[in-house]
């Protein structure tokens, strides 16, 4: 089951497109890192997933309901931090706790304890005298007792320091896990930090999804190649096969090239050999945050390439 | 706190760092027989993997017999030191990929790295 399904989801503010034919799905039970620049339409995807806004075209559907049809019902089973999260600053702890039980059937008060001891919360003291970091636990303390279904956080982890996203994480993880299909979508320009955690990736540029798919399959199918062999900087042809996303001739016998669609050393060094000759390649893995950087970089090609036409 | 290490590399699956770290850590004494295992939420907690991730981990090392699930006590690890020897030299495939590969693009011979790791293996092991 897809806990959350997009199918051409567009919205336009005026004539600018801020989430631009957007069709993905997030299966039940996963962890999503929504990655993409400041302005890539990350905030905007998931307030049209929790219908906050409307889509301009295309629809979407979260825990099987679409998003305009969305109701209390439904509210009840999602949690939302959103990046500039107003809350009620002169309530303490336990006064917001107090506050926010009643609306969830599904309240599990053990948890919601074991989280104030885990976050280090002072239970007596108002929300705005509280550091920033602090505030943000305080906010996910609202919202992890009900269990929800459905998790959607958008930049958590901006302003906190290693030790409040450590805690930020740990707590997320008390409601996620293989006992209950809880969903997580987290966005986020902070790559290295969800990179262990999610299990699902999708990319967002301009309001464009580049790719979103299972984490396994991304580290499997993208290598830099490092191709080394005399003169082979020079033996590049002009037209390069598709999977070949980047190109690049720091010297004259090295050749650098990214692969999305790696299978295997010799099946590389075949594909390779088919078109520089008699060469050497060495087949290095990529951290999330290099295939994200070299999506960011050909989309801003890209962009300049059109200003020019 | 658990009871091994994971270091992470970069655009490694998870899953296959995590089970060679926790295989080590038992084939090698760490994880002595019969001490408990970590649970997946702690594992998920302590290395920030996602819980099915961590659960596959334990189901695996389950369904090898390196671990046992032990009613009222949880996860234990059984029987360490039965493990081959075969077994204990796959830990270290990738390692001597890496050293291989490494090897030969350095223009090396079998020979020359034969004696570079006879030699390290004289000057930083203790038992011989």
């Amino acid at each position: 089951m897809n806990a959350i399904e997009c199918e051409h989801l567009t919205r336009a503010y005026g004539r600018a497109l801020a989430v631009n034919d957007v069709t993905f799905a997030v299966p039940a039970g996963s962890i999503f890192a929504l990655l993409g620049p400041n302005g890539a339409g990350k905030t905007t995807t998931l307030k049209l997933l929790l219908n906050l806004l409307r889509p301009t075209s295309g629809l979407a559907s979260v825990l099987g309901c679409e998003t305009t049809r969305l109701t209390k019902a439904h509210f009840r089973r999602i949690g939302y931090v959103a990046e500039d999260q107003i809350y009620p600053e002169w309530m303490t702890v336990s006064q917001l706790l107090d506050y926010y039980r009643p609306f969830y059937p599904s309240w599990d008060d053990a948890l919601a304890r074991r989280l104030t001891v885990m976050f280090d919360l002072p239970e007596d003291r108002p929300l705005k005298k509280l550091s920033r970091g602090m505030r943000m636990k305080a906010i996910l303390l609202t919202i992890l007792p009900f269990h929800p279904e459905l998790l959607l956080l958008d930049e958590p982890f901006g302003g906190l320091d290693p030790q409040v996203r450590d805690d930020f994480i740990r707590g997320m993880l008390e409601t996620v896990g293989s006992d209950r299909p809880n969903t997580v979508i987290i966005s986020s320009h902070d790559i290295a930090e969800v990179e262990q955690l999610a299990d699902w990736v999708g990319i967002l540029l301009g309001g464009k999804l580049i790719l979103a798919e299972p984490m396994i399959s991304l580290q499997a199918r993208f290598r830099r190649l490092e191709i080394v062999g005399a003169s082979v900087a020079s033996r590049l042809p002009d037209r390069l096969p598709p999977a070949w996303l980047k190109v690049e001739r720091p010297a004259s016998t090295v050749v650098q090239l990214i692969h999305n669609a790696f299978t295997n050393s010799v099946a590389a060094e075949a594909e390779v050999r088919a078109i520089l000759g008699e060469i050497k390649i060495k087949p290095y893995p990529m951290t999330l945050r290099e295939i994200f950087l070299v999506h960011s970089d050909l989309g801003r090609i890209e962009k300049k390439g059109q200003r020019h036409e | 706190m658990l009871p091994f290490t994971v270091e992470f590399r970069a655009g490694e699956p998870a899953y296959e760092q995590v089970m060679y770290a926790a295989k080590k850590a038992i084939m090698s004494g760490h994880l002595a027989p019969g001490a408990r295992f970590p649970s997946v939420r702690l594992l998920s907690q302590e290395l920030r993997i996602h819980p099915n991730t961590a659960h596959k981990v334990v189901m695996a090392l389950t369904a090898e017999g390196i671990l046992a699930v032990q009613p009222g006590i949880g996860t234990v690890v059984t029987a360490a030191s039965n493990a081959s020897e075969q077994d204990r030299t796959a830990l270290l495939k990738d390692e001597v990929e890496r050293l291989v590969v490494e090897a030969d693009q350095l223009g090396l011979t079998e020979e020359q790295v034969v004696a570079a790791v006879q030699k390290h293996w004289r000057k930083l092991s203790p038992k011989s």
